[in-house]
């Protein structure tokens, strides 16, 4: 086993342990879980981040360095890094605790998924010559980035139908949270979109194909569009807009996971 | 956005009272066009696009490929009615913003809110007439202050960042407008030369389309490809030379994936390579190269290579050539390692298969599409209005005298948390 797959293996034990930290409080409500599950949050970022830089810096020594951001089981890495980088920024803006609780499970699925699973390729491959720009980069990180905001907004959506109490947050907190993870999802995704359109420009010699990726993402974009113009114009509220949140992040699921394997195009590289 | 809202109700310029625009610029149409968009969207990742019939046939019954053709699903993005639901949403989206840009500028005239309302809100404090140069200088320099009425001034900060809906509107628009622009007056085209060889034009992408004509010839002069130890392809690169009808070089460069080489708005991409063969023959003593299906005419009757085999009966590779025996087609098979099969003397003419040479062919994508400034400056747009509308907040700090007390209250168009907080700082420890 390489360092890179043992700090990986490492920070998805944290996730788990984060996961029953969690729990832990729920039971309890002792308030020194909570700052507890925070630095071992804080904790589990460095980890993983340490794990992709491993793993960077062995494709060096393998010959074919690049940024670990080219495949399949690299992407689910990094997403689930994101959720937690993107817990960490908004935990200024008072965050709750049952958020990161969900948020640590889906990163802990994510990346028991991409360790366990026998269809995920873990191995360091080269880069094929269309992946070799610099437009990758910018364009995987708004991508995912973008998704870990609609995760959160999915969590909002998903815990609107649950009753307010002592772990659930009121039902306006759960709508401003979601407000703005929509806010900061849509712009990651409008970049995320146009720097691949920019890349496909230079490297296939059309920024929009209609590729099977493409489609989704822009389907997506849509759907998030709609959500914060019927949110603006309509003014609504509620139950609606959580339904909708629920409906936008199926779609991000599709965009992400089903294309990859429903759908063949352009982007076959990522499965 | 509540402008559109307050909109719906009837107020407005005079235009919006005829029922047809007033149906062209609701949200409702919006949201209907962006929906079926959307479904439309769906459908076409769904189902296969631009595929032949018989590929159709094999997956759906006859029945639901008929129902595929009629509307069009078999190539979704370019059917009558999809182009329909982008004109719409497009008419709606510039009638909106024109109306929203209308609304602003006429906004000058501004009323001041409900200060009360507001003070018991949480966004505003009420404190001695002697506090307000304190005040003042807590809201800061960042803020512009205007006279509104008699006793009310107002701090205002961030007014562009109610521009920001317009400028992506605006940027949607133009990402339409160069789409439109391209699909109209661009081109796709697909091109295969191998080292030495040279083209002025190139079979177009879209079915049913004559070959593209550049204008120009392009050339290559060298192709090469290196792999990675598992066999993978590392980088392909050709490089190119644009030349004139008389052969001198107008421009010359290497494209690489990712890298294209433009001449007169015509974009070369490498986007593929392969391999193919170069057959020598000795027809009537003069030596010619040819490629698979390429003809030799200076000969008595004209022939093509139709096959070629790696190893036939045994015996080594072969070609199969094809010719015309008046009216009929004949073919003849030539092998090169054997001496009484490599030459034969078809209708008169000595041909004699030479040389079977392996070489790769350089794939490129050749396009043109005048709309990609419009587009690209759309998505330098969109960013900006994004970031603008989003990001930045436009606020509003009221200051009211009465006899011996002033409010001081405010708006923020985001973040209203924060702005409440920093009306807190303003009012802090103020009697």
């Amino acid at each position: 086993m390489t360092t890179d797959h043992a700090l990986l293996g490492l920070a998805t034990i944290m996730y788990l342990g984060l996961f029953f930290v969690h729990i832990l409080y729920f039971t309890w409500q002792k308030k020194a879980l909570l700052s507890f599950a925070q630095y071992a949050l804080y904790g589990t970022v460095i980890v993983q981040a340490a794990g992709m830089a491993m793993r960077w810096a062995l494709s060096y020594r393998l010959g074919i360095g690049h940024v670990p951001l080219s495949n399949y089981y690299e992407s689910l890495i990094f997403f689930s890094w994101s959720i937690s980088v993107f817990m960490i920024c908004m935990r200024k803006r008072s965050l709750y605790p049952v958020i990161t609780f969900i948020a640590a499970g889906i990163s802990l699925l994510l990346m028991a998924y991409a360790s366990l699973s026998s269809g995920v390729e873990k191995g360091i491959q080269p880069l094929i010559p269309a992946l070799q720009s610099n437009w990758l980069h910018i364009h995987v990180i708004t991508c995912f980035l973008g998704y870990a905001a609609f995760v959160v907004s999915f969590i909002c959506g998903v815990l609107y139908f649950f009753r307010p109490g002592k772990i659930v947050p009121t039902r306006e907190s759960l709508e401003s949270i979601n407000y703005r993870s929509i806010i900061i999802g849509f712009s990651m995704l409008t970049s995320g979109i146009l720097t691949g359109a920019v890349w496909a420009h230079f490297a296939w010699g059309s920024y929009w194909s209609w590729d099977p990726k493409e489609t989704w993402s822009l389907i997506t974009w849509i759907i998030y569009a709609l959500v914060l113009h019927l949110r603006f114009t309509g003014g609504l509220k509620g139950r609606r807009i959580a339904i909708l949140s629920i409906a936008g992040f199926a779609s991000v699921i599709m965009t992400y996971f089903g294309v990859n394997f429903f759908l063949v195009g352009l982007h076959s590289y990522a499965t | 956005m509540t402008v559109i809202k307050s909109s719906k109700k009837g107020g407005g310029p005079v235009f919006r009272g005829i029922p047809a625009f007033r149906f062209l610029t609701s949200v409702r149409l919006t949201i209907t066009t962006l929906s079926l968009i959307a479904a439309t969207s769906i459908v076409g990742s769904l189902v296969e696009q631009g595929a032949s019939e018989e590929e159709y046939l094999s997956h759906y019954s006859e029945r639901a490929y008929h129902f595929i053709k009629l509307f069009g699903l078999d190539d979704a993005y370019h059917s009558p009615w999809f182009y329909f639901l982008v004109v719409i949403f497009a008419i709606n989206l510039f009638l909106c913003t024109v109306h929203r840009l209308k609304r602003l500028s006429a906004a000058k005239g501004r009323q001041v809110p409900d200060l009360a309302a507001l003070v018991s809100s949480g966004a505003g404090f009420i404190t001695g007439s002697a506090n307000k140069s304190e005040v003042v200088r807590r809201i800061g320099p960042a803020y512009k202050r205007e006279r509104v009425t008699e006793t009310t001034e107002v701090f205002e900060k961030g007014r562009f960042s109610r521009y920001g809906v317009i400028i992506i509107h605006t940027s949607v628009l133009m990402v339409l407008i160069g789409g439109l622009v391209g699909n109209i007056s661009g081109f796709k085209a697909y091109l295969a030369l191998r080292p030495g060889e040279g083209a002025s034009a190139a079979e177009s992408r879209t079915p049913g389309r004559s070959a593209v004509v550049f204008g120009f010839a392009v050339k290559c002069t060298d192709f090469r490809v290196s792999m990675y130890p598992s066999g993978q392809p590392k980088e392909y690169a050709s490089d190119i030379e644009i030349l004139d009808e008389k052969g001198n070089v107008l421009k010359r460069g290497r494209i690489r994936v990712n890298e294209p080489l433009s001449y007169k708005g015509i974009y070369f991409y490498q986007s593929s390579y392969g391999r193919s063969n170069v057959y020598t023959f000795k027809a009537d003593g003069r030596t010619v190269d040819i490629g698979d299906r390429e003809i030799v005419r200076d000969t008595k009757v004209p022939f093509m290579v139709v096959r070629y085999a790696e190893d036939v009966h045994n015996f080594g590779p072969g070609v199969m050539v094809a010719y015309m025996d008046g009216d009929e087609p004949k073919t003849l098979w030539f092998l090169k390692n054997v001496e009484k099969m490599r030459k034969h003397v078809v209708k008169g003419s000595r041909i004699a298969l030479e040389n079977i040479n392996g070489q790769y062919y350089t794939g490129l994508e050749v396009s043109r599409d005048p709309g990609v400034p419009a587009v690209l400056c759309g998505f330098v747009m969109m960013l900006i209005g994004l970031y603008t509308n989003f990001f930045t907040s436009y606020r509003r700090i009221y200051v009211a005298h009465g006899t011996d007390a002033i409010i001081v209250a405010g708006i923020a168009s985001r973040n209203k948390e924060g702005f409440i907080e920093d009306m807190k700082r303003i009012g802090e420890g103020l009697p």
